[in-house]
């Protein structure tokens, strides 16, 4: 959060005991410490919460139907945070999963083996994204515009080739949704494969971020895109690649909602990029670009999932949750930028 | 005497492991310039921050006008009328001249909404008063860097302040804006008003200042009435240690090989058809006036700017250069000349903006980076120039200007290239990290690198460069031995004025008009080591 960025906790010890520390080297870190706490900080003190309001809440079943559930808007997060840092935005991944998802079922329903039906959903996503790459880079349009564009005609061609209607997929189709490791008892009924795929993506893309070369980019791009041309990075290439992640994270969440149902859903995912950003933006990253981290997006997604179920659960409305969510992303925000101005 | 207008009393401010201040003291009186100088981290600007109410002390006062103030932001003391023009820019690109002068104090019309004629009109008034050719309803950023410092210049002046700051206004201006500024200052001072003025250019202080404090290191060092004191001896206190030289000495004669051919290089109206070799181990300068296309001859070999036509060759080899990657995978680096908006990643880290040009050269496989041999890389380049920093780590955003300044240089050197284009690379860079600078500069030649160094200060391409190229409004005008050449001559040449011999007459007009050549302002303190 604020103007920090990721930090490898190792790299900033072995800096700290390296560097001829003239002063004390390590307050930064320190302080970034601090910020992680604080969003970590806020998901617990939630999650104690909802357990003593709640009293169902903290149940293992419940926990982990939490960690299925949030493992879509947590997926997509992940995404939308590369596009972000970058300084662009991908509102477009709400149609994106509902193409996606219905692209692998109608491949299913084509007598497709079920994972070359789903790679079909994933290869749709990976084009959404490098379309919506190519608009901000080649055609340079302002990324809100692209994906906004993209948002309408993947919304309005999945509903034209299924006619708007949802169609039952073969059964063999839901077991990437519904199926789980570990089954134990009732009390532990397992845990789904969407949270291993989300812990997966998590990992992945939060090394890649942090560690490789491209993440890095990433970030250089977005704080400074001039500065990064200049200094011979290639921009529209890294902007391209942070789209298809968009895209790619999407297309994953997709496949995963539509297994869930085991049906198509042209209708479905609607304004879901809303609750992305907005788990990205609670999780640190900032809209303008080069700042962001795929553990604080995840971090943001658990605490919109456990507002979710958590006021379902004490018997609040949709429509309370609505407002809270709301109010935590102002708040997150207001939160950044005091400590931000302080300084 | 005149009246004390303001008393800074043992003021002290640190950041997370930096004592930016430590006690400092301060006075100023009504009706003086009195020039703040000292190296890049000594705490100027922090202290210009903390008077205009952008920072809060930890400790010690501030008397204004015979009482105590504590301004809580920048609001509070440009109403007591302390007006400050920082390093940085400080402008709204989007905004018109006059809106950005004006912006936050818009003169309202009766019904309340804003008057955009009277705005228009009275920017018109302040930059006529600053002799300078500005459109106020022009937006922003159509306009040069140094026509907007002239605007930032215009807005510190539309507020009337009683205190004036002035935190390096001329690092971007030209000789003419320079000369216009240092009219206004005078008037200023005529009128009673107290400036503060902040600069790395220690030979323009003569024209204006009164009193001269120094800083080091976070601490007050002393205050000298400028008449009393030599320029050596400010550099003593500046720096700490006695500064023998200027320019270290050339130890090295460029080879015959030709490292770059550059043939007719054609970009619009900007560069019409420039042709230049670059042999192994020169320092090769680049001189003009502002808008002779001396940047942009640089961008164009980088493959920053797109250009019409002409070659580059590299050892007899044409090179196909489209993008600054393709020149770098040539081994072509460029410094650019605007840290903040085309050097840096301000937000982030120290260490991540010296590799970022790099990064190959920190990646295991995979393109996975170590960290620890990045913080490696990082740590010579912070030895070697000396950024001031408390960690490694910290956030650009941070550094004082200079340091920033420093990370950009640390950055291509780590990039090891073979031809590095040097634009402007001491532009508010204090004294003594200056030298370092130059005897970097010098120690590239010697292991054969070869540099194109871009320079506004004549005595810096006299005291470096094996020859220099001279542009005049987009074209080659001479081609000199550094060593058969003089101030006069260049500028002869810069003006577009043909050789000495012929216009022999025309010299001193040159110098005047672009203001460049009056020697006493370029002229080193102090005798060159060439
Ligand atoms: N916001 C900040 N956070 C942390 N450290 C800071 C901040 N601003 C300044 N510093 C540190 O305080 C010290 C003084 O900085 P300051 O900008 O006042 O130097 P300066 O004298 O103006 O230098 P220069 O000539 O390079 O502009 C530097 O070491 C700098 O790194
Ligand atoms: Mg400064």
């Amino acid at each position: 959060m604020s103007n920090e960025i990721t930090r490898e906790p190792t790299i900033a010890a072995e800096a700290e005991s390296k560097a001829e520390s003239k002063a004390p080297a390590g307050f930064g870190r320190k302080k970034f410490a601090l910020d992680r706490f604080v969003i970590f900080g806020a998901f617990v003190v939630l999650f104690i919460l909802f357990s003593v309001v709640a009293k169902n809440f903290f149940t293992m079943r419940n926990v982990l139907t939490l960690a299925l559930q949030t493992s879509t808007v947590t997926l997509m997060g992940i995404g939308v945070t590369f596009t972000i840092i970058t300084g662009g935005i991908d509102l477009s991944i709400g149609s994106v999963i509902a193409l996606t998802g219905t692209v692998a079922v109608i491949a299913a329903n084509a007598g497709m083996p079920i994972w070359l039906s789903m790679v079909m959903g994933l290869v749709s996503g990976i084009v959404c994204g490098f379309l919506n790459g190519i608009m901000v880079t080649g055609l340079r349009i302002p990324p809100f515009i692209a994906t906004l564009g993209m948002m309408m005609v993947a919304r309005g061609f999945v509903l034209t080739i299924t006619n708007a209607m949802s169609k039952p997929a073969p059964d063999a189709f839901g077991h990437l949704g519904n199926d789980t490791l570990f089954h134990l008892s009732s009390k532990f009924p397992g845990i789904g494969y969407p949270v291993f795929i989300m812990i997966a993506v998590a990992i992945v893309f939060g090394f890649f971020l942090r560690k490789t070369r491209i993440g890095r980019y990433t970030y250089a791009v977005g704080s400074n895109e001039e500065a990064s041309r200049l200094s011979g990075i290639k921009v529209s290439r890294i902007k391209v690649i942070a789209y298809i992640i968009s895209g790619f994270c999407a297309a994953l969440a997709g496949i995963i909602l539509a297994s869930r149902m085991v049906t198509s859903q042209p209708n479905g995912g609607i304004s879901y990029e809303l609750n992305a950003i907005a788990a990205s933006v609670i999780g640190g990253t900032s809209l303008m670009g080069g700042i962001g981290t795929v553990a604080g997006a995840v971090v943001g997604s658990f605490i919109i999932g456990v507002l979710g179920v958590g006021l379902t659960m004490s018997g609040a409305s949709f429509f309370v949750q609505q407002i809270a969510i709301g109010l935590v992303v102002i708040g997150s925000v207001s939160i950044d930028q005091i400590r931000y101005k302080k300084k | 005497m005149a009246e004390v207008l303001l008393h800074v009393e043992h003021v002290s401010k640190s950041f997370p492991g930096v004592q930016a201040l430590d006690a400092v003291s301060f006075e100023l009186r009504r009706g003086e310039v009195h020039a703040l100088v000292g190296e890049n981290g000594a705490g100027k600007s922090t202290l210009m921050k903390i008077l205009s109410g952008v920072y809060r002390p930890d400790g010690g006062r501030i008397v204004y006008k015979g009482r105590e103030v504590r301004f809580q932001n920048a609001r509070e003391s440009a109403e007591a009328g302390i007006g400050i023009i920082y390093q940085e820019l400080n402008l709204v690109p989007h905004l018109s001249v006059a809106q950005n002068i004006y912006l936050g104090r818009e003169p309202r019309s009766l019904l309340g909404y804003i008057d955009d004629r009277k705005m228009n009109v009275d920017a018109a008034r302040i930059l006529r008063e600053l002799n300078v050719d500005i459109d106020p309803a022009v937006r922003l950023n159509k306009l040069s860097i140094s026509k907007q410092q002239m605007v930032e210049i215009a807005k510190a002046l539309s507020k009337d302040s009683e205190v004036l700051i002035m935190d390096e206004p001329t690092s971007a201006l030209t000789e003419t804006e320079i000369d216009e500024l240092f009219k206004v200052i005078h008037k200023l001072r005529s009128r009673g008003v107290g400036i503060i003025y902040i600069s790395h250019r220690l030979d323009e202080l003569k024209h204006i200042v009164d009193r001269i404090t120094v800083f080091r290191d976070g601490r007050y060092i002393s205050t000298s009435d400028y008449a009393s004191i030599g320029m050596e001896e400010i550099i003593n206190k500046m720096v700490g240690r006695k500064l023998e030289n200027l320019f270290p000495e050339r130890r090295n004669l460029p080879t015959e090989r030709k490292l770059l051919e550059v043939r007719n290089i054609v970009h619009g109206t900007v560069l019409k058809g420039i042709s230049f070799d670059l042999y192994e181990g020169e320092i090769l300068g680049i001189a003009g006036l502002m808008g002779a296309g001396r940047s942009e001859l640089a961008r164009a070999v980088f493959g920053a700017d797109p250009r019409d036509s002409g070659d580059i060759i590299r050892e007899g080899r044409k090179l196909d250069i489209r993008s600054p990657s393709d020149a770098i995978r040539n081994g072509i680096a460029y410094l650019s000349e605007n840290r903040k908006e085309e050097g840096l990643a301000v937000k982030m880290r120290l260490d991540q903006n010296v590799t970022m040009a790099n990064l190959g050269e920190v990646s295991r496989r995979f393109g996975i980076i170590s960290g620890a041999r990045e913080l490696e890389a990082t740590r010579t380049y912070v030895e070697e120039l000396d950024i001031r920093t408390p960690s490694l780590l910290q956030v650009i955003n941070n550094l004082s200007g200079g340091n920033q300044q420093k990370v950009v240089i640390a950055k291509w050197l780590f990039r090891d290239s073979r031809i590095l284009i040097f634009d402007e690379p001491t532009r508010g860079i204090d004294v003594g990290a200056k030298y370092a600078i130059y005897e970097l500069i010098e120690r590239l030649a010697r292991e054969g690198v070869g540099v194109i160094l871009i320079s506004s200060e004549l005595p810096e391409i006299l005291g470096m460069t094996d020859r220099v190229l001279v542009l005049h409004e987009g074209s080659l005008t001479a081609t000199l031995r550094t060593a058969d050449t003089s101030q006069e001559e260049i500028l002869n040449y810069a003006a577009g004025l043909g050789s000495l011999g012929a216009h022999g007459a025309s010299a001193a007009l040159a110098a005047s008009a672009s203001g460049a050549g009056a020697p006493g302002r370029n002229a080193a303190p102090g005798a060159s080591a060439r």
